[in-house]
């Protein structure tokens, strides 16, 4: 469409030489009957879990299909009030993760409990999946509420630096409280307190997200244009690389100090993807990307538990491995394979084999037994999340709002690629939870956190444009949008 | 800022692009290469999920289930013998390392493990119908010509012997085995627990038993045959023309000096053999040493070998590189020494002694051989096999093995062995004649081997027979180690596996 029919969309056309944005209306009524079909994918999945259990239909289908349903199809209702014209993909795409999230925990969570083949899971109690229920609950009324909260993007950029110092210091807590109040299997990345588990990188990462986007706004210009180019590269001025340095110091001390790789190179991933939205300059990455290498070698070559992730992944079934510090890796493998392009079907696998499978390992669970078939269609769920995400970061037109889309999309993106790409042997395994898969509220919660923020400027990019207020023909009052 | 965006999105796109190849390579290219790692326990588990075909003794009139799979608690499938001991030598055992290690599976339940487990080729159309109907995949099940009442009468009249022994049964014309006991034995269904650290326990307590109760004795276990070999030498005589008939006379001295040697052959107790030139039907009921000794060195050594081989032994002369007989269990060959030909040695070796070592089924099938008027059928135990849907997807067919001798010759011999029987002179008439079994027309042989250094040990009792002698439908063998004499300690043990067959 050119510019030139639509003279009144290329007046609302952001600056970038966007398209206009067409189509202006919410489409509620597409996302509700996706969103419908999200609960009867998971009504299914629930039911295929007793079938293939014990042949029966599993007690409480009533229960988790009512209360998932009513907890999405409220998210809907919220929609409708207080983002209608958000793209309606984002929510249900969430939903039929979410949703099978709690399929898959319940069903480990039977393993090997009444007649039930298979064995128990010592680390998953009888009420796992209730819980997990109950965190969906938490996950949805804190995406109506930032909906609610949060009316404008731009609301979030007052509080930039609130916000980033908030985050640094939720991710700091856990190096600074002792082993039994931050540490479980090894990572010391939790907040440990009368029972309550609660990750905090995983809302550090919104909190990130929403500085990076304000300090990035602010500084953008200064670190593209200035520099010397030097073999056809822009390097930046030595003094505009302060920030990268800091950031990426901080994630190695996450790395050193909470033995949590997967945060700290998701942080630092976070980091530089949004500093290439705002700069457009190769360079950063190509900074980013030596500076992570090398502190991924030096920390590898001093920290035993670094390194012993390079032998592992490299090496799963020598000397033993297998059996020893490799033991979870490998029967996610061999899960998988055993799952095979169809999978053996819901509750007819063994995912048990697999130490702390509801968490980091969830995705092997949906190999093993939904095949290569559940897990591409797992896996394009994601990418169209991370692709609708993006979508949002092109079409609004504020600055800010821009790299916060496209940072929380990139970061979605970078998650499941670290944890799949860890549980398929593809890049060292990290621990880091599969977002609305993984057992576990904070998780969880913080998904739900980042869908809302999406939606959110995805409604703002796609609000019909302000109408011209008639002023008896003679003045055309545009309002700012 | 677009324009970035996009690039990134590229890049997420090529992120998750890399995530399905790499997930494609994994659950596909990879899948067998995982499956084989050692220590794949999804895959070992497997061996639980499906149900393993039955055992089956089908053999007799009644059929007998020795061994099944049934779901236990936790849904997964375990093994059960549920007359453990009896067939233990026949079933074997399936442990749960199945395949993975050289002792997990035994007996039948390895050699047919392909039909039991369901993996044959034989039944894909069978597994195949399953895809489509809904049931998993199923074992097929294993009929056995295994007669209960003949295998409970041999593992019982064994156990109260209480001695290492072995009784084997053969249907003479068409070679399906009745019977096949061996003691002591052991419990298959210890080794059908889940707990691989309890079975390696008994294993070990198995191993280190020294009665050896794991040795199947009657197929894997071989002793001096003693005087039963002389229906062989009795045949190579026959077959030679060297004796016209059973009534021929043959030279058998009160003492044998044998030639070239200082050592002297005599009868038991020192007795004369008739008149010294008795008939052959007569040296044989009182079974004579000095006859077929003399008679032995006086055909050779190589004669006498190759009777023998005919008859089995030395894997029919094909030595110990070729393939054993497997019925289907492999079957250890009986020995002759092959290059016999020095006269003393030839002598001792045609009466059983020196060199020659025989298993029961060996016995059994000179006494078949006999009874099927010279033909050797090939001995087996599986008749069938049936898939779950008891579709036959494999029986055997009886053949022939072997034609040591003519139809002529095996009518001498079985008045021969009728006559040890009958005659009130006869070595068995007192435990195998019509009169000691409620008159039974039993045709047989004993034996009464010396062995150990200096022939200082237990004497092994041999006794192979076959009834009715007019119209033979059983051949029975049974060797107890250390028993002394045969008619005294083996033939009584025959006689009941006949009479128990005979109930029919």
């Amino acid at each position: 469409m050119s510019a030139v029919s639509r003279p009144l969309s290329d007046a609302v056309t952001p600056q970038g030489g966007l398209r206009p944005v067409s189509l202006p209306r919410g489409r509620r009524g597409s996302e509700l009957a996706m969103l419908v079909f999200a609960i009867v994918i998971m009504a299914f999945a629930y039911a295929g879990v007793g079938f293939g259990l014990n042949g029966h239909l599993p007690s409480g289908l009533v229960t988790y299909v009512v209360g998932f349903g009513v907890l999405v199809l409220g998210a809907h209702l919220a929609v409708r009030w207080l983002a209608p014209y958000a793209d309606p993909l984002l929510l249900p795409l969430a939903a039929v993760l979410n949703g099978l999230g709690i399929v898959m925990i319940y069903r480990l969570q039977e393993s090997g409990r009444g007649n039930n083949p298979g064995a128990i899971i010592p680390t998953l109690t009888t009420h796992a999946a209730i819980t997990q229920l109950l965190y969906t609950a938490v996950g949805i009324v804190a995406f109506v509420a930032t909906l609610a909260l949060i009316r404008e993007p731009r609301v979030l950029q007052r509080y930039t630096y609130t916000l980033g110092t908030i985050g640094l210091i939720l991710l700091a807590i856990p190096a600074l409280l002792p082993a039994s109040h931050s540490a479980i299997n090894g990572a010391k990345a939790w907040i440990i307190f009368g029972g309550v588990q609660i990750e905090p990188g995983e809302f550090a990462k919104i909190l990130l997200a929403v500085f990076f986007a304000g300090y990035l706004v602010s500084k953008r210009d200064v670190l593209s244009l200035a520099g010397r180019r030097v073999l056809g590269v822009d390097l930046p001025r030595g003094r505009d690389m302060g920030p990268v340095l800091v950031v990426w110091a901080f994630s190695l001390l996450v790395l050193v100090f909470e033995s949590d790789i997967g945060t700290s190179a998701l942080f630092f991933g976070l980091f530089l993807g949004m500093l290439y939205i705002a700069t457009a300059r190769t360079s950063w990455l190509l900074i980013g990307l030596l500076l992570f290498l090398f502190g991924a070698g030096v920390t590898q070559a001093i920290f035993a538990h670094v390194g012993e992730r390079f032998t592992i992944w490299l090496h799963p079934f020598a000397h033993g491995n297998e059996y020893g510090s490799s033991f979870q890796l490998v029967q996610g493998l061999e899960g998988m394979a055993f799952g095979g392009i169809f999978g053996t079907g819901l509750g007819q696998g063994e995912p048990f084999h697999t130490p702390l499978v509801q968490s980091d390992f969830i995705l092997t669970g949906f190999g093993e037994e939904l095949g290569l078939t559940g897990m591409m269609a797992l896996l394009l769920i994601f990418a169209l999340l991370v692709q609708r995400g993006l979508r949002a970061a092109v079409a609004v037109r504020d600055p800010f709002a821009k790299l916060l889309a496209g940072g929380l999309a990139f970061v979605l993106a970078l998650q499941v690629f670290i944890i799949v790409g860890g549980i398929t042997q593809l890049i060292p395994l990290t621990g880091i939870t599969t977002p609305f898969l993984s057992q576990g509220g904070s998780s969880l919660l913080a998904s739900w956190v980042v869908i809302a923020l999406i939606m959110r400027i995805s409604d703002t990019a796609r609000k019909p444009a302000p109408q011209p207020i008639q002023d008896e023909g003679l003045t055309q009052v545009v309002r700012a949008g | 800022m677009n324009r970035s965006l996009r690039r990134l999105s590229l890049a997420c796109l090529a992120m998750f692009a890399l995530l399905l190849a790499w997930t494609n390579y994994l659950q596909v290219f990879r899948v067998n290469s995982l499956a084989s790692e050692p220590g794949n326990v999804r895959i070992f588990n497997l061996q639980f999920k499906n149900q393993r075909g039955q055992i089956i003794a089908a053999g007799g009139r009644q059929q007998q289930v020795i061994a099944e799979s049934k779901l236990i608690k936790g849904g997964i499938y375990q093994r059960f013998y549920p007359d453990p001991m009896a067939y233990a030598p026949i079933t074997g055992y399936d442990s749960v390392l199945g395949n993975t290690s050289p002792f997990g599976v035994t007996g039948i339940e390895a050699a047919e493990n392909k039909y039991l487990a369901g993996t044959s080729s034989n039944l894909t159309v069978y597994n195949l119908k399953g895809l489509f109907t809904g049931h998993s995949r199923q074992g097929a099940s294993v009929y056995l010509t295994i007669d209960p009442k003949v295998q409970a009468a041999a593992y019982q009249a064994l156990a109260a012997m209480g001695k290492p022994a072995a009784a084997v049964a053969i249907n003479p014309s068409t070679g399906a085995i009745l019977a096949l006991a061996s003691y002591p034995t052991f419990d298959p269904n210890k080794y059908a627990t889940q707990d691989t650290g309890q079975l390696a326990k008994i294993d070990k307590a198995y191993r280190n038993d020294p009665t050896k109760p794991l040795d199947n004795r009657a197929l894997n276990d071989t002793f001096p045959p003693g005087s039963t070999f002389k229906i062989i030498t009795s045949s190579a005589g026959f077959g030679t023309g060297r004796v016209a008939n059973q009534t021929a006379t043959i030279p058998a001295p009160q003492f044998y000096h044998l030639p070239g040697s200082t050592h002297v052959l005599t009868n038991d107790g020192n007795a004369p053999c008739g008149d010294g030139h008795p008939q052959i039907i007569l040296a044989f009921t009182l079974s004579c040493n000095t006859a077929f000794g003399k008679l032995g060195a006086t055909l050779g050594g190589p004669t006498l070998v190759k009777y023998a081989q005919m008859f089995g032994f030395n894997n029919f002369g094909r030595g110990g590189n070729a393939p054993p007989l497997t019925i289907p269990l492999p079957v250890t060959p009986s020995v002759i020494p092959p290059g016999l030909k020095d006269p003393a040695f030839t002598a001792n070796s045609a009466i059983g002694q020196f060199d020659d070592l025989v298993t029961p089924l060996q016995e059994a099938m000179m006494a078949a051989t006999v009874a099927n008027h010279g033909v050797l059928m090939r001995p087996y135990l599986v008749q069938e096999v049936r898939a779950p849907d008891q579709e036959v997807v494999q029986s055997t067919q009886p053949t022939q093995l072997a034609r040591p001798i003519t139809s002529q010759q095996a009518s001498y011999l079985t008045a021969m062995m009728e006559s040890v029987t009958h005659n009130p002179a006869g070595t068995a008439f007192f435990t195998a004649g019509p009169a000691a079994t409620g008159g039974l027309d039993i045709a047989g042989k004993t034996g009464t081997a010396q062995n150990g250094p200096n022939n200082t040990g237990l004497n092994d009792a041999v006794f192979t027979c076959f009834a009715p002698a007019s119209n033979p439908q059983i051949a029975v063998a049974v060797i107890v180690k250390g028993g002394g004499f045969g008619a005294a300690a083996a033939a009584p043990i025959a006689v009941k596996m006949i009479q128990a067959w005979g109930q029919h």
